[in-house]
């Protein structure tokens, strides 16, 4: 498998779950966990893991507000239904079901891939050099803000500002790290705005090297799970519109 | 033949500036390397071997040899390796490059002996044109740029650190057990153990990488060590759950330890997280506003990120030098620091050894540490010895 067909596949199962309902997901679930098997092997309990990781606490929110709350889920609200907390928890599960299928799909992919760097992986791409560079551009600020994270937390702890543990402490400074890391990220990425880059046009040296080799058509595989994905998203359109469940 | 510029002078002697200029002058095909990891990397990349593809010439290659063998893990995040292990992957990237001139600032202070030397036979080769501005040498046979002026707002007044010292009674450090490691599999710490001594100042030295901000990392409560032992004054300590109460840290990047955005801020978040402990006193307004101005920044007020380098460097130091701590952290003080400063800075810790106050100190820098009376605390392979 390339990188660009796991790409457009994940693309295909995203853009299926976004508008899926619970048949819907139960179809795409299906057709993930084949990819996930198949295509990650060993690292599949990661996906799981890290999908998990992701859903659960959004779940126990969201579970907190429409059910224990609200009562209702926004349909109701939406057609004036006196609706029940039944309803509330049918809508959390498919939100946090479609949140766990992209974060898993999105993982798989990468998973798929880990044995390349995010350049290699970046540079296989097909699709406009402009595009390469968002990638690489939008990959480098994902990691300067990861640092940043990493800086100011150690930073706050060192000054007792904040704790490793869970604390209150933490609860009522949070907020200072947060502002900690945009005042790092921002001090950083200006850093090398101001000497490194202008001085070697660092910048420049993208092009050569996301152009120097091209870029690998799809292969059978590709083909195969983007044809599978391809029928999934037709069928829940097609059961969309014909009022399936 | 190459050109090579040495760029000399006094902190805020204009010889980043300087060299700036030269290396504008040297063309667009001009390497830089700065003294800290955003002046350093290219800030691209998410791996080490990223960062050296990135730069790696595509076609056109200059003859030269390359420098150093990367011995680092190349899947490793380059912005998490050492500041000493960052400049050695620069100069190999700029070896492999296609750029045909290098500057450097001050960047090679933090390389150990070993590696500094090899780095400087690499400049010294004459294979390319470069800029360097370095405190810890004066190269011969290179052409040398005297910059005598320098900005004044930023003086120090060593003198009045001196009396601002507040006497203190450090608890003796004792490590025992200390394992610890970034990666599994990969240990940094394997059963070491150590003891510091209080009214001493301890050096800390070893290769780069080898775990010595480490070390103080873990003892500030920032890292959690996978087994420690570890006594205050034969009372346990584990400041990576109950908090740090008693090293204050001025770190190798003195932007890497700010908690506000202008030092007033800073000290006010600090003072709060100390509530309840009786070092109010030292931590006031008004003191802060004098050992800040001693240390050459006459506002409390002034935004940290908008002063030079070597000054948010020297107030990094104010920290450890408030007295809300009776132990003292240094990683690397003396980086990009002239040769009048790193004296006051020796004279002050001894200062602070005669009150009372433990130091620990990490440099490279042996002119610097043999200004202080200190023991000696070497980590390498996994032990301090």
């Amino acid at each position: 498998m390339t990188p660009n067909g796991a790409l457009v596949f994940a693309a295909i199962i995203i853009l299926a779950t976004m508008v899926s309902r619970v048949s819907g997901l139960l179809l795409l679930a299906v057709l993930s966990v084949l990819f996930v098997v198949i295509e990650v092997g060993r690292h599949a309990t990661t996906v799981l893991r890290r999908a998990l990781a992701l859903t659960i606490p959004l779940a126990l929110f969201m579970i907190a507000v429409w059910v224990g709350v609200v009562g209702r889920a926004p349909e109701d609200i939406a057609a004036d239904q006196p609706g029940s907390r039944l309803s509330a928890l049918a809508y959390v599960a498919i939100v946090c079901a479609r949140l766990f299928l992209i974060v898993a799909i999105t993982q798989a992919g990468a998973l798929r891939f880990s044995a390349l760097t995010p350049l290699q992986f970046v540079k296989t791409l097909r699709m406009p050099l402009t595009f390469k560079r968002l990638a690489v551009l939008t990959l480098s600020l994902i990691e300067t803000l990861h640092q940043a994270i990493d800086r100011a937390h150690t930073a706050l702890i060192a000054s007792g500002v904040i704790t490793r543990r869970l604390s209150v402490r933490n609860l009522l400074h949070g907020w200072v790290l947060v502002q900690t890391v945009w005042l790092t990220a921002i001090t950083s990425v200006t850093g090398r705005m101001r000497d490194k880059w202008p001085i070697e046009n660092t910048l420049n040296l993208l092009d050569p090297l996301l152009t120097e080799q091209k870029a690998p058509r799809f292969d059978a595989r590709d083909k195969t799970w983007i044809a599978l994905g391809a029928v999934a998203a037709t069928v829940i359109v097609w059961a969309d519109v014909h009022g399936a469940p | 033949m190459a050109r090579r510029e040495f760029i000399a002078g006094r902190n805020f002697s204009g010889r980043s500036q300087a060299l700036i200029a030269q290396a504008k002058r040297f063309g667009p095909q001009t390497y830089f390397i700065g003294p800290y990891a955003e002046a350093a990397l290219s800030g691209l990349s998410s791996m080490v071997a990223d960062e050296i593809e990135l730069y790696r010439a595509k076609g056109n290659a200059v003859p030269r040899p390359s420098f150093g063998q990367i011995t680092v893990d190349p899947h490793r995040k380059p912005q998490s390796l050492s500041g000493g292990e960052q400049v050695m992957l620069a100069l190999h990237c700029f070896s492999v490059s296609a750029y045909t001139a290098l500057a450097i600032d001050t960047a090679l202070e933090q390389l150990d002996t070993r590696n500094r030397r090899e780095a400087f036979g690499y400049l010294d080769e004459g294979a390319f044109d470069v800029a360097l501005t370095d405190n810890r040498t004066r190269p011969t046979q290179w052409n040398h740029l005297e910059l005598t002026t320098t900005d004044l707002r930023y003086a120090c007044d060593w003198d009045q650190l001196g009396a601002a010292i507040v006497p203190n009674r450090a608890p003796l450090i004792t490590i025992r057990q200390l394992s610890f490691s970034y990666q599994p599999g990969r240990d940094i710490f394997r059963d070491a153990q150590a003891t510091l001594e209080p009214g001493r100042a301890h050096r800390l030295t070893g290769p780069n990488g080898a775990g010595k901000t480490t070390l103080l990392k873990i003892l500030v409560g920032a890292l959690v060590p996978r087994t420690a032992r570890i006594l205050l004054d034969d009372v346990a300590y584990q400041p990576w759950r109950s908090g740090n109460v008693a090293l204050a840290l001025a770190t190798q990047n003195p932007d890497q330890q700010w908690c506000g955005a202008t030092l007033r801020e800073d000290m006010a978040r600090r003072r709060a997280a100390l509530a309840g402990r009786g070092i109010q006193k030292s931590l006031a307004d008004q003191r802060i506003a004098k050992l800040a101005s001693t240390l050459g920044v006459s506002s409390v007020d002034q935004h940290l990120y908008e002063l030079p380098l070597a000054a948010r460097k020297r107030i990094s130091w104010l920290w450890p030098f408030a007295g809300a701590h009776p132990w003292i952290m240094l990683d690397e003080p003396t980086i990009g620091q002239d040769d009048e400063t790193c004296a006051a800075l020796a004279h002050a810790l001894a200062l602070f050894c005669e009150a009372g106050y433990g130091v620990m100190f990490v440099t490279h820098d042996d002119g610097f540490a043999a200004a202080v009376p200190h023991c000696v605390l070497h980590v390498e392979n996994m032990q301090i010895s």
